[in-house]
């Protein structure tokens, strides 16, 4: 018994390492020098220990200002999906109404479809109406496309929220207004972390949408930023680069590791009641 | 159903989630529907075609369906590396007595990293010279002949950008898995270990069939992530070397941003909304139906 | 009732969908309309502009341009020039032509002469390059070679080059001694010398095969010995085809560098920065790249340990060659467009400064300028080898061999670049190869130049 636990045991190890690895190398790779880098062997430990490559990085780009930028634009899109998130799931779970299944039917295509099918459309759109190269352009779509999962995560969740409580509150004379600002919004908070962590990596890792409409270096994000230390014909400072992806990672993994377990706990929660 | 809901207050919460999801989501499908029928290059005048995009799609375009095929391939891969990971760590996990949310959160963290850096570490790993990851053990534990180049070889190549997307994001899946195995009630598996039971029938008669909604989910939820994968293949070969690991998403992007027919490439995205649709449909039927039998 | 609904329905949609799609090539009614009206009447009055373009964010181009606006702008009170890079080529394509399609495109914009960009010459969006350099008079400043490259077909010019560049064979003396190799005389003594390589276990030639268009030189090369410039101008259209004997030489030509193993193994995933090192880290024997990379061959940020050794040759001729020793790739970089519709006094004037100071500020940081007016400083730390590069320039002759990838349309020139690797890999034999790109070619090349 006691050995097959050893077994275990060993096997999640070596799986969490395949899985850790390659953060270490990033941040590994990042204090190497330049030639230590091209001509030793890259996956070795370094020879020596250098900090230029982080000076770099911010000598080349804008970082600063692109995390700033990639903090608006996650904090902005995540609010409006927990929100709207929230409020749909409350209309089709809690208040219901005749069409409601086929309100969940439209949400579920936005689950589906690739994201890339809206990008030359919402271009032209902008264009006509003058959001190009806002915050606002960036936001949209990709709130929009994250929505129809909020709305999923949140309804699945108040599918479990006794309809005692309501019916309670309702004799009281609660109506649906209040009965969303004081009992089904208190609830929820375990899932709007969910919510606001998953999408949390995917906004701020975002390149295509920010790529395509954003035009001004005033607002790009840390993903157009990287670029930046793409130079012409496609050859790369790679140490600098990888110091720039260990800063642009770093707020993302903080936030992460505090919020890890209300996210785990009800990310869990939330799909298996679903 | 709340007993004092006003028909106003069912609009007051659906509108706005409603109103943002048609700007962002379903207008621009609409629109690209709607440009499926055009040839357009984005700065001469639209000229209508009929369905001409949609015959050259389906009878005059090798690479549109060797792009169809990949993305089949890139999507079985994908899954099989996502599910039957995470099934297999999420077993492991509760077999552990210790360390578990260590585990669990050090399990999703890849999930963390952009995918451009993804891309740029994988290349590495990849690579034949400089010498990579895997050559560098397969050279260590004395198969030295197996070296290759990952990504230039046709054959592996398919697989090479299938791993990344797969590994990156098993942890996510774990965890529900993990969430819903504990729920399994374990007088269920007790008993059935009173019984003579192996670990592998109690797993496959009792766990199993206790966590299947959880799967059904789960597997929708990673077949439609992988349908829409693009990033990484993307940005590590870019589709080569030739077509071999062109998907459906990338050449799309191509169509519409490199040859600028967006014409073309709307009747593409088409395409990929209508068979994202019709796998979630067999994932139903195939599943749910085991489900009742 | 219901099917009136519905048509109705249909006619709203369909028509708010072609007012949005119309609404923006038609847009933006007011301002110059005039490609060649390049004296506008009117006040200069200072305001902020942009140049939308696609160059390394710390090089050469751009910081010579930050210092000329901030001098410019020292007189003109109100004046600033807003620089936005996308140095990674294939995503500062893609918000080009989208920034296009809305009829957004800023004052200044980067391109290529390619199709694309004709169409927006053919349609008035771009200023007249011939007309504006000339009544600037600057026109003459400029070598021919660097204008030339920027032209259309018909021969017009809409763009303005800042870089001049030569594209070299670079060598490792000690390597090709140690393989008893010489320089190759012709094309075709390249695939001996690559078997000769080998059998020395050297790398014979080290390419970035990830960025597609080192490797589509090699397609341009052949073919612009054999048959000069004109032929790649033909086969895009369709007028002249890879089955013909012209292009059978170059497919067998590159069949043959791949059978011969002339690249590293697994070069098509191999990236720039690879590619190089491997060649100054003394492993590959030649590197095709150009002038722009003086400053990593040509001084002593070079390894010592091949500093000495590491010399160029030039383009090989052919038998039979109708261009001159002295014409190969010579490019001017990525051109810059000036926006008819928002031209205007204040865009003329500063131009007029910025183009007369350029060649002075940019030539002071060691790179060839496009025009004959000014001396390239040397820095410090080159090797001999920078000087004679730089000389190199003047001695370049007037055919110029143009990139494939420039010339093409885009979707054959995707197909073309995939095909490529297959073909050098040994995945499709020279018969497979032709058969196909001359189906792809005739299928959208002469629609792309009608």
């Amino acid at each position: 018994m006691d050995i097959r636990r050893t077994i275990t045991g060993v096997i999640v190890a070596l799986i969490v390492i395949v899985q850790v690895y390659p953060l270490a190398w990033l941040f590994i790779t990042s204090v190497r020098t330049e030639q230590d880098f091209a001509g030793g062997n890259p996956f070795a430990l370094p020879t020596e220990v250098t900090f230029d490559n982080y000076a770099r990085a911010f000598a080349t780009g804008n970082l600063g200002l692109n995390i700033l930028n990639s903090f608006i634009v996650t904090v902005g899109s995540i609010v409006v999906i927990v929100f709207l998130g929230m409020m749909g799931a409350y209309a089709l779970q809690v208040l219901g109404f005749r069409f409601s299944k086929l309100v969940r039917a439209l949400f579920l295509i936005g689950i589906i479809v690739p994201v890339q099918v809206a990008l030359v459309p919402l271009f032209v759109d902008y264009a006509a109406v003058n959001l190009l190269d806002t915050y606002q352009s960036i936001i949209i779509p990709l709130a929009g496309f994250a929505l129809p999962t909020s709305i999923y995560l949140f309804s699945s969740f108040y599918e479990y929220i006794p309809g005692e409580i309501y019916e309670a509150a309702s004799l009281d004379g609660a109506g649906p207004y209040r009965i969303f600002g004081q009992i089904t919004l208190p609830l929820s908070v375990n899932t709007m972390v969910t919510v606001a962590m998953v999408n949390s990596i995917f906004i701020w890792n975002d390149f295509i949408f920010a790529n395509t409409f954003v035009l001004t270096d005033d607002l790009k994000t840390i993903p157009l930023g990287l670029q930046n230390y793409i130079g012409a014909m496609g050859k790369v400072d790679w140490t600098a680069t990888f110091a720039a992806v260990c800063v642009s990672i770093t707020p993302l993994l903080l936030v992460f590791l505090v919020l890890n377990k209300a996210m785990t706990y009800s990310l869990a929660s939330g799909a298996t009641k679903g | 159903m709340l007993p004092q809901r006003s028909r106003l207050s069912v609009l007051v919460f659906l509108l706005p989630p409603l109103a943002l999801y048609g700007i962002a989501v379903l207008l621009p499908i609409f629109q690209s529907l709607f440009l499926s029928f055009f040839d357009w290059d984005g700065i001469s005048p639209m000229l209508f075609v009929g369905l001409d995009n949609y015959v050259r799609m389906f009878t005059g375009d090798t690479v549109f369906w060797i792009a169809f095929r990949n993305t089949l391939g890139y999507v079985v891969i994908c899954l099989v590396l996502q599910l039957g990971g995470a099934l297999i760590v999420a077993s492991l996990l509760t077999l552990l007595r210790r360390g578990r949310e260590v585990v669990k959160t050090l399990y999703i963290l890849p999930a963390v990293i952009s995918t451009v850096a993804i891309a740029f570490l994988f290349q590495r790993i990849y690579s034949l010279d400089p010498e990579g990851l895997i050559n560098q053990v397969l050279e260590f534990v004395g198969l030295g002949n197996l070296q290759q180049a990952w990504l230039s070889d046709v054959s592996t190549v398919l697989v090479a950008v299938s791993v990344p997307e797969g590994w990156r994001f098993t942890g996510l899946y774990m965890l529900i898995i993990y969430a819903a195995l504990l729920a399994v009630p374990t007088e269920l598996e007790e008993a059935a270990k009173l019984d003579g039971a192996s670990w592998w029938q109690t797993f496959w008669r009792i766990r199993f069939p206790y966590i299947r909604p959880v799967w059904i989910t789960t597997t929708i939820i990673a077949t439609t992530n992988a349908l829409r994968g693009f990033d990484i293949p993307y940005l590590l070969t870019n589709g080569g070397p030739g077509q071999s690991s062109e998907l459906l998403t990338t050449y799309m992007y191509k169509t519409a941003f490199t040859s600028t027919n967006y014409g073309y490439a709307s009747a593409i995205s088409v395409f990929v909304v209508v068979e994202c649709l019709a796998a979630v449909g067999l994932i139903f039927l195939l599943l749910r139906r085991k489900a009742d039998a | 009732m219901r099917t009136t609904r519905t048509r109705l329905t249909i006619a709203a949609t369909v028509a708010a969908f072609g007012l949005l799609l119309s609404g923006c090539s038609a847009g933006g009614g007011s301002g110059n309309t005039d490609p060649t009206n390049v004296d506008p009447d009117g006040e200069i009055t200072p305001r902020e502009i942009s140049w939308l373009l696609s160059r390394p964010a710390d090089g050469g181009v751009i910081t010579a341009m930050e210092q000329i606006a901030d001098e410019y702008a020292a007189d003109h009170p109100g004046f600033a020039l807003n620089l936005i890079t996308t140095p990674d080529r294939p995503s500062y394509i893609q918000k080009y032509e989208t920034l296009a399609a809305a009829n957004k495109l800023p004052e200044l914009f980067d391109t290529d002469a390619t199709p694309f960009a004709q169409k927006l010459a053919k349609q008035g969006k771009m200023m007249d390059a011939d007309a504006l350099l000339k009544d600037l008079g600057v026109y003459d400043d400029y070598r021919p070679a660097a204008l030339n490259y920027q032209r259309f077909d018909d021969g017009s010019l809409y763009m303005v080059p800042f870089e001049f560049q030569l594209e070299f064979f670079w060598y490792n003396k000690a390597l090709f001694e140690q393989a008893g190799v010489e320089i190759p005389k012709t094309l075709d003594d390249i695939p001996a010398m690559c078997t000769k390589l080998r059998d020395a276990g050297i790398t014979p030639i080290a390419l970035d095969g990830q960025d597609q268009w080192p490797l589509e030189r090699y397609m341009a090369y052949y073919p612009f010995r054999t048959a000069g410039p004109d032929y790649v101008q033909q086969l895009k259209k369709g007028d002249a085809k890879l089955s013909d004997a012209t292009g059978e030489q170059a497919v067998q030509w590159l069949s043959d560098l791949g059978s011969a193993g002339c690249f590293q193994d697994g070069f098509s995933s191999t990236g720039y920065s690879d590619a190089q090192a491997s060649f100054t880290s003394g492993k590959a024997a030649v590197y095709n790249i150009g002038t722009w990379e003086l400053n990593s061959l040509a001084t002593d940020a070079l390894d010592p340990s091949v500093r000495d050794d590491i010399d160029y040759f030039t383009l090989p001729v052919t038998a039979d060659s109708v261009t001159a020793e002295n014409e190969y790739v010579s490019p001017s970089g990525i051109g810059m467009a000036v926006n008819t519709k928002t031209y205007d006094p204040l865009v003329r004037d500063f131009l007029s400064f910025a183009l007369k100071r350029y060649p002075e500020v940019y030539a002071a940081t060691g790179a060839l300028s496009p025009t004959t007016n000014v001396e390239t400083t040397i820095p410090a730390n080159a090797t001999p080898l920078y000087q004679r590069a730089v000389d190199q320039a003047n001695d370049v002759g007037e055919q110029t061999a143009m990139p494939w990838d420039t010339q093409l349309d885009p979707t054959s020139n995707t197909r073309l670049q995939q095909e490529l690797t297959l073909l050098l890999q040994g995945e499709v034999d020279p018969d497979e190869f032709i058969t196909t790109m001359d189906g792809v070619i005739a299928e959208n090349g002469p629609k792309a130049f009608k």
